[in-house]
């Protein structure tokens, strides 16, 4: 059997701490809804998000269906889909389950529609002359990351999809003779170069989180991004297992911090600050506050922490807001809240 | 699928009521919400099914005839029913995603059932099912014009007319719209705004208190959507009542005569056109009158809906002041004549639209109320939005200074002189838009991309729409016979219709020599570039610039979307030198030479600012001649549209070169002290 492809091991990317953060928060709490990567070439971006195959935990999925449904907490849906799909679905106690690993999908900049949403399949429908779905990659990527890269050059009509499916956590299906609907709760993680053009504005406010990254200054760390790099390519394999002990640790710390993250609590006056910070810099309507709150806690467990303190909120303000300050025209994003204030202040 | 309830939605009472009316009372005609993105558009909508009421329905009818009404039975019950069988279910919400195509919208051949029983059978489509209940689009300023077009046409008609695929069938359809929408993402066609009924412009909330409560019931449903359903059961059970009890005495509610000369007059001085918004108020007044569970209608009720009613008709535009003239009044007349006036010279360009979605303004505007620091940004923001105009003129007058000072040889940086109003360069936005979507249609076929609306039997070559291709043949496959279920011949075969909204390149050729540096007027045409990049920036176009001076033409800016990059770029550009016309032209061509390969439907504006004074040539040639000759070449071009923009000073003596690189272009040919920046706008739009 051919040795399946090694990706450049997470842990061993050099640098980028806040890209890497935002990452694992997002593994550690999926309702963060994703993280938006802005940044020039050859920053390590994409290698970051197939690097993160690697450290993404298991979940439980119904086995033999695309849609990678929670046993335990999907099975209506499930029902609802297997009826659409005229297939017979067992009973809830006898339901076939199985664990895999939450998935990286791909979403090409030239994807079409139809592959991006579900389409009718064509073969069914040739040889016996009836309609069935197939799903697209948004069914695939039900509770997994979908990640779109050069997501600022992706077609209008691709992101109305996204848009649509982002909403309501539902891809609801109404095209070529098909109608069906499946849920869709993914995170969305993003890469751009920002120069070839910014993103709509309601699709930028989906990414829960977002990061500007830039090259490394330090000719040390550069130094070692290269030397990391030739070894990687030399002999992936042994550069992997070289990083394989890392990798665990930060599996388990992100498993740890999972489970924590129910019991994190935030204080009432936090909440405040949270609002207050929102209203200062202005930002339209509120699912800015709601990331804040979300980021924090996670930040809180990914600490090992059950509280939420002040800086927590502060850390995540600078990867929440920036994207989400109303800008004016031709107004770049800022790096964090304190350069945006700052720039503020310097007008 | 558990949703958030309703009644825990924070805030929103305006929007909330909206959406409470058009449940009670279909006749309101649905609602349209507007707003920033993230302040529980689509959350409220989603927690309204939850809410919704039972009808009585003729039992199994896939098109939930009234039993009691049989005049307007569907031809399923009329075949197969003798007498009404009541059956009830809920109003149904139905929801239409953006990538919806017509064979599902309006209903057509069921494939299968077609080829097991060898003649066509219809299948419903979303209009079908909507019959009688709610259609609820999301973004519904995203969809396809050519969707839109059918649910207008099942909207006016309260028919759905399906004359496709073979099948001729038409069915009751009346439903209440439910779209929400955020401006800037582009406005709605006009046609359509009207439909809704009802119009809400939602806000963020801005206090403290409530953003913390809202920001509490978020994570309590995150954590256990069960549980925090159950806590707020009880009080979606009385909005229920509350809706209830409305449907019951709402045919009961009376309208006192006088209340109706209320809504007349009310209608009138807010400039609306046509009747829909007489008629609305007036079944809207009686929703309220219901809901507040009161039989007659009172001035209270009308005003409490006007604004729902008049913000999205007024030709103004603005939100109506909640209007004080009690019912016997005479109507302010002087404020109506500066109405009329305004009115009129607005009147072709969508007035409903104007102005409200000036993103900076009016939305600066509508948040004012929200903050004392943030008014007092805003503030400071829109006085450095007048100054600039003064600056502009300070500047021109410091420049022409300059220029006499500086020698030409010297380079010169100049601000970026006034752009203008937002306001103007919204109702472009939307002009250009539907105007584009004109454009659309021929460079579509042109292209395997886009998005795939509808099927035809003639289309591009192997664009085949398999599914509206298997539909044409099914009716057939009685007759044919092969290994395969599904025989195909080639009258089958069905191509795919796309729809794609293309941006427009600007490409921008400008003057960057010494000449260019006198009067203000380096300031002036970046004034303009600038303004016209703002318009892109909200249109998505693409934008390039290519500067010529001292000896040779630069590409500053290759074919980009980052309108912030152009912007950058431009206020750094500098002036000085003399002027190599032929090489920018050259170099111009080649650009937009490489664009059109790549984007064959595309129709570049290519906009020449100078002075036309050639005086570097590239070959043997006088520098002029060759202009005019390389000119003449580029005219060959039918993509692309040319403007030349002389920014030739008015003296004794004027060379009018510029005229004539413009007549060899076939160009459209502007003098810059007549172009006001505005008017440049105005001339990018109509070519456009």
């Amino acid at each position: 059997m051919k040795e399946k492809k090694r990706n450049y091991p997470f842990v061993a990317i050099v640098g980028q701490e806040k890209m890497k953060l935002a990452l694992i928060l997002n593994i550690i709490n999926p309702l963060l809804s994703g993280v938006l990567i802005r940044g020039e070439k050859g920053t390590a971006k994409s290698t970051a998000v197939r690097a993160l195959a690697e450290i993404l935990p298991e979940i439980e999925v119904i086995s033999r269906s695309p849609f990678v449904l929670d046993p335990d907490k999907e099975y209506e849906q499930y029902l609802a889909i297997c009826a659409a799909l005229g297939v017979e679905a067992g009973p809830a106690d006898a339901l076939e389950r199985n664990t895999q690993k939450v998935q990286v999908i791909e979403l090409p900049v030239g994807a079409t529609e139809d592959r991006v949403a579900g389409t009718l399949d064509l073969e069914h429908a040739l040889q016996k002359g009836e309609k069935r779905v197939e799903p697209g990659l948004l069914a695939h990527a039900h509770r997994g990351v979908l990640y779109v890269d050069e997501v600022n050059l992706l077609d209008d009509h691709v992101v109305d999809i996204l848009l649509d499916a982002a909403a309501m956590g539902v891809n609801t299906i109404e095209r070529e003779g098909i109608s069906f609907s499946h849920p869709a709760r993914f995170t969305l993680v993003g890469t751009m170069n920002p120069e070839e053009g910014e993103l709509r504005p309601q699709l930028l406010d989906r990414f829960g989180l977002c990061v500007n990254i830039r090259g490394i200054d330090s000719v040390q760390e550069r130094v070692a991004i290269m030397e990391r790099r030739v070894r990687f390519d030399e002999d992936p394999a042994t550069f992997c297992d070289r990083w394989q002990e890392e990798s665990d640790r930060l599996v388990t710390r992100i498993t740890m911090a999972m489970e924590l993250y129910n019991e994190v609590e935030v204080r009432r006056e936090l909440l405040h600050d949270i609002a207050q910070t929102c209203l200062e810099v202005g930002i339209d309507g509120h699912r800015g506050d709601i990331i804040i709150l979300k980021t924090a806690r996670t930040l809180a467990a990914w600490h090992n922490r059950t509280e939420v303190q002040a800086a927590d909120i502060k850390e995540a303000a600078d990867l929440a807001l920036p994207h989400r300050i109303r800008r004016q025209p031709l107004m770049d994003i800022p790096d964090s809240m304190e350069s945006y204030r700052a720039a503020g202040t310097a007008l | 699928m558990s949703f958030f309830p309703f009644a825990a939605v924070v805030g929103q009472q305006e929007l909330k009521l909206a959406l409470l009316m058009a449940v009670v009372n279909p006749a309101v005609g649905g609602v349209l919400i507007r707003g920033e993105k993230g302040i529980a558009k689509s959350t409220a909508v989603r927690g309204l099914v939850d809410l919704l009421p039972e009808i009585t329905v003729n039992h199994g009818c896939r098109f939930s005839c009234r039993p009691e009404n049989r005049e307007l039975w569907c031809v399923d019950c009329l075949a197969t029913k003798d007498e009404p069988s009541t059956g009830h279910r809920k109003v149904r919400l139905v929801n239409l995603p953006l990538n919806a195509t017509e064979d599902r919208v309006a209903g057509g051949i069921d494939f299968s059932a077609t080829v097991e029983r060898g003649k066509p059978l219809f299948q419903t489509g979303l209009l079908a099912e909507v019959h009688r209940g709610i259609l609820y689009i999301d973004e519904v300023n995203l969809l396809d014009d050519h969707i839109v077009d059918l649910i207008l046409d099942a909207a006016s008609s309260g028919m759905n007319r399906v004359e496709r695929e073979g099948i001729s069938f038409c069915h009751p359809c009346r439903f209440s719209l439910i779209g929400t929408m955020n401006p800037e993402e582009g406005e709605l066609r006009p046609q359509l705004l009207d439909r809704f009924g009802l119009c809400v412009e939602a806000k963020g909330n801005a206090d403290l208190d409530e953003r913390v409560l809202l920001l509490m019931r978020r994570e309590q449903f995150d954590r256990d959507p069960c549980s925090f359903i159950t806590r707020f059961s009880s009080r979606n059970d009385t909005i229920r009542q509350r809706i209830r009890a409305a449907r019951a005495i709402l045919s009961r509610v009376r309208m006192p005569a006088g209340m109706r000369v209320f809504i007349g007059e009310l209608c009138r001085e807010n400039n609306v056109a046509g009747h829909r918004a007489d008629l609305v108020m007036e079944q809207a007044a009686r929703t309220m009158a219901a809901l507040d569970g009161d039989d007659e209608v009172t001035n209270n009720h009308i005003l409490r809906v006007a604004p729902m009613v008049l913000i999205h008709r007024s030709r103004e535009g603005r939100p109506p002041p909640p209007p004080p003239p009690p019912p016997p009044e005479d109507p302010g007349k002087p404020e109506n004549t500066t109405d009329q006036a305004q009115n009129n010279s607005g009147q072709e360009d969508f007035p409903e639209t104007d102005g409200r979605n000036a993103p900076q303004g009016q939305d600066a505007d509508s948040q004012n109320d929200r903050q004392q620091t943030r008014r007092e940004q805003e503030g400071a923001g829109r006085k450095d939005k007048d100054r600039p105009e003064q600056d502009g003129q300070e500047q021109a007058a410091q420049e022409a200074e300059a220029a006499g000072t500086v020698g030409n040889q010297e380079d010169q940086l100049f601000d970026i002189g006034p752009t203008f109003s937002v306001k103007k360069i919204t109702m472009a936005k939307d002009r250009v838009v539907r105007r584009g979507r004109g454009r659309r249609s021929r460079s579509m076929v042109s292209q395997k991309q886009g998005r795939y609306s509808r099927a035809a039997s003639f289309g591009l070559a192997g664009d085949i729409a398999l599914d509206a291709t298997i539909r044409a043949a099914a009716p057939f496959q009685a007759e044919r016979s092969g290994s395969l279920a599904v025989r195909l011949e080639p009258c089958d075969f069905r191509y795919k219709i796309r729809e794609k909204r293309i941006g427009n390149l600007l490409l921008f050729m400008v003057d960057g020599s010494g000449s260019m540096a006198a009067r203000g007027r380096m300031a002036a045409s970046k004034g303009a570039i600038m303004s016209l990049l703002l318009d892109a920036y909200q249109k998505r176009d693409k934008v390039a610039m290519v500067t010529f001076r001292r000896d040779r033409a630069e590409i500053n800016l290759p074919v980009t979307c980052s309108v912030e990059l152009a912007g950058r770029l431009l206020a750094e550009m500098k002036v000085g030198g003399r002027t190599p016309l032929s090489a920018g032209l050259i170099k111009g061509y080649e650009l937009m030479r490489n664009y059109l390969l790549r984007e064959p439907g595309g129709r570049p504006i290519v906009i020449i600012l100078t002075d036309g004074k050639a005086n570097v040539s590239m070959g043997e040639e006088k520098p002029v001649d060759e202009m005019l000759r390389l000119a003449t070449a580029m005219a060959r071009e039918e993509r692309a549209k040319y403007i030349v923009v002389d920014t030739e000073e008015e003296g004794p003596v004027t060379f009018d070169l510029s005229g004539k690189l413009a007549a060899a272009l076939a160009a459209d040919y502007f003098k810059i002290k007549d172009i006001q920046a505005e008017e440049l706008v105005h001339i990018v739009r109509e070519t456009q």
